[in-house]
């Protein structure tokens, strides 16, 4: 088929090379040998392999019937990746039965409204047990801000592990209870570190090996991914395009090695015609990236989760709480009405946390 | 710019390759514009023997112009118009979705853009009952959200069928989409239509998402590939009849306008585009509703803007009547 030269991705110089040779399309290398290839190009033997390589196994076949699917065959996949609770059931419920494992979620937030304890939470979550209704795999946890803290791991998992005790009903749970305990857990969450943006695009390029040899791994956090991009940052534009790569990567991972991925951004306002609002950080092009977008936010003393974004949900807004135990929901008595926009802002109550005790 | 071989066409033989490649002459394009008497003489090769391969060289590679009559006879005979589902859309797009034509939906995110390509595809596969080729490169494909929009609208068999018909393909990056565009070319879309209904609509969402990384910056190959690829979704437009859908993003230009994605010169290349928004309105709950604009159309007026509601493709006809009736009531009502 006339498909261009240029349309494959060889290195730059060997294109230009190419081109210059007068080779265009695909038609006119496919009749040629290696050697005489690398003469007439003016490229080297092993550059010229690997050019015959790919302009001759016509990817069309093999490829494409592998990766081709019917929507019949997607929605059976679908059903079987399951979801990662949040032991928030009104959360749960609006994202349809929790953290779509295979899918990317933004989680959005003015600071101190709780994401990273919703992110240790689901760090947690991801290990129970397949008999309680959980996916029974290992979590990778990537901290950009220095905000995981152990101890209060150990609390969230301490509380999982008591609330599972609680529900054990048949040997099966209860076989499976003592391999889900607190020193499990923590053993089954791997912490990695990374200071500035080059270590965060570094460590999710070796992602695919790492998640290629740890195949139980179920939950990716990256916490967060706004913090090493808004700082310290000239090129805008250049930060825009290393966001929307990135962002490729990461649902190609989650979609090949059947993880969910969870990120958390910053909020920062956005001032026009006279008014304020506050929305997510990291730009209107990033709000593209994730494919659902989850934002916290306050109401008074009350905090509320808004899913702003989903293929396959509806919008809904619902109340949280974080206790002792972790991320909770409220007690039913006191919902209230929680049909408010996230978007618009109420004269900068949303910007600031209240500055009274909870009750 | 084809390159000359020996066996392109009777006559050119190995030794006649040679001896023009030492007059310099590589490609058809050279052969067919250096003056034959002095190549001949140049090469030693026999005047006749190079006016011949001329003869057919120029036979081969030459476009033939076609009569506008024949144009607007095949045009007519070929063309469909697939109906998207909702017939605020479909005023806009000029009663639908045009087959051998790209149409561009660009919108900010959360605007509706996936949702009106589950609508588009959900209608092609059920009502018109044809195939439908998906492209998703953002992971928003969401099989459990087709099976609800046909489960308001059709039984189980007739769910499990219509979701046969919808070929799905998930690339991540560019020379990916550009291998799945090509295959698609060459066999994929014969194979696809064996299962029953040829395919008419070929729907990329989106097309930003693989762009954008490239784009810019230091990187020159950009806009080559970006162009590649409008290259390729016209040409399958067009050879296969389909109508092709593809999503983008918005930016805002230097007046505050919402203009679509990737630039200047993608913007040339779909005939229609529609800019999605979210209503506007007071006191704004978390709602389905959406303002389409026609921002650019070689059939109607531009920046016609029409009202929709997202859930409307898994409605029923009645319930459709219902919906459109309670809301001019809510207009009217004092809250």
């Amino acid at each position: 088929m006339q498909r261009a030269v240029s349309s494959y991705p060889f290195a730059p110089s060997v294109k230009v090379k190419l081109l210059n040779a007068g080779f265009h399309s695909a038609a006119d290398l496919c009749d040629l040998r290696p050697l005489q290839l690398s003469k007439e190009a003016g490229i080297s033997q092993e550059e010229a392999v690997e050019v015959l390589q790919a302009v001759r196994c016509e990817p069309g076949q093999e490829r494409a019937a592998a990766s081709q699917l019917t929507a019949l065959e997607l929605l059976e996949r679908e059903q079987e990746l399951g979801s990662i609770v949040t032991f928030c059931s009104a959360l749960d419920t609006a994202l349809g039965g929790g953290l779509p494992v295979g899918k990317t979620t933004e989680v959005c937030g003015a600071p101190g409204v709780g994401k990273t304890q919703l992110c240790i939470q689901l760090a947690v979550d991801a290990q129970i047990p397949v008999c309680f209704g959980g996916l029974g795999g290992k979590s990778l946890y990537i901290d950009t801000e220095g905000s995981f803290l152990v101890q209060r791991a150990v609390d969230i998992a301490q509380a999982a592990v008591e609330h599972c005790g609680l529900l054990a009903e048949d040997a099966e749970q209860q076989e499976s209870l003592k391999e889900f305990t607190v020193e499990t857990v923590l053993s089954n969450l791997f912490l990695v570190r990374c200071h500035d943006y080059v270590e965060l695009l570094a460590e999710t390029y070796l992602l695919a090996d790492f998640l290629a040899h740890h195949p139980e791994i179920r939950l990716v956090v990256i916490d967060s991914i706004a913090f090493p991009f808004r700082h310290d940052f000239d090129d805008l534009s250049q930060r825009t395009r290393l966001l929307n790569g990135l962002a490729q990567q990461l649902i190609q991972m989650a979609t090949n090695h059947n993880v969910a991925v969870i990120l958390t951004n910053q909020m920062t306002t956005k001032v026009w015609n006279g008014h304020s609002k506050l929305v997510p950080a990291l730009g209107e092009s990033w709000g593209h990236a994730a494919t659902q977008r989850l934002i916290l936010h306050w109401e008074g003393t009350n905090r509320l989760a808004s899913l702003y974004k989903s293929p396959s949900q509806t919008e809904a807004t619902v109340r949280y709480q974080i206790t002792a135990q972790g991320f909770r929901d409220v007690p039913h008595s006191n919902q209230p009405k929680a049909s408010v926009d996230p978007t618009v802002s109420q004269s900068g109550s949303m910007s600031k946390r209240p500055r009274m005790e909870e009750v | 710019m084809v390159v000359l071989r020996d066996g392109m066409c009777p006559g050119l033989s190995e030794e006649m390759v040679v001896a023009l490649r030492a007059a310099d002459i590589t490609t058809v394009e050279d052969l067919l514009s250096s003056d034959t008497e002095d190549l001949a003489q140049k090469c030693s090769v026999s005047y006749k023997a190079l006016l011949a391969v001329r003869r057919v060289l120029l036979a081969q590679h030459t476009a033939f112009p076609v009569s506008g009559d024949d144009l607007y006879e095949d045009l007519m005979s070929s063309t469909a118009i697939v109906s998207t589902g909702n017939s605020s859309l479909d005023k806009l797009l000029d009663s639908g979705l045009y087959t051998g034509e790209l149409t561009e939906l660009a919108g900010g995110p959360g605007s509706g853009k996936t949702q009106v390509c589950f609508g588009v595809t959900v209608n092609i596969s059920y009502q018109l009952k044809q195939s439908v080729i998906y492209i998703d490169s953002t992971g928003g494909l969401s099989a459990s959200r087709l099976l609800q929009i046909l489960q308001k609208i059709c039984k189980l068999e007739e769910q499990m069928e219509a979701l046969q018909r919808i070929q799905v393909y998930r690339v991540f990056d560019i020379f990916s989409l550009i291998d799945c565009l090509q295959s698609l070319q060459c066999t994929g879309l014969q194979r696809a239509s064996a299962g029953g209904g040829s395919v008419k609509a070929v729907i990329v969402d989106s097309v930003s998402a693989v762009i954008s990384p490239i784009l810019g910056g230091k990187q020159n190959e950009g806009m080559s590939m970006m162009m590649q690829v409008a290259g390729v979704l016209k040409t399958i437009a067009k050879d296969f009849n389909v109508a092709v859908l593809v999503t983008n993003t918005v930016t805002r230009d230097c007046n505050g306008n919402l203009k679509a994605g990737l630039g200047q010169s993608w913007s040339h290349v779909p005939r229609t585009r529609i800019i999605l928004q979210r209503f506007e309105s007071p006191g704004s709950t978390c709602s389905s509703l959406r303002t389409a604009t026609l921002a650019k159309s070689s059939r109607q007026p531009c920046l016609l803007k029409e009202e929709f509601d997202l859930q409307c493709w898994g409605r029923s006809e009645d319930q459709l009547y219902e919906v459109s009736g309670k809301r001019k009531l809510e207009k009217n009502s004092p809250y």
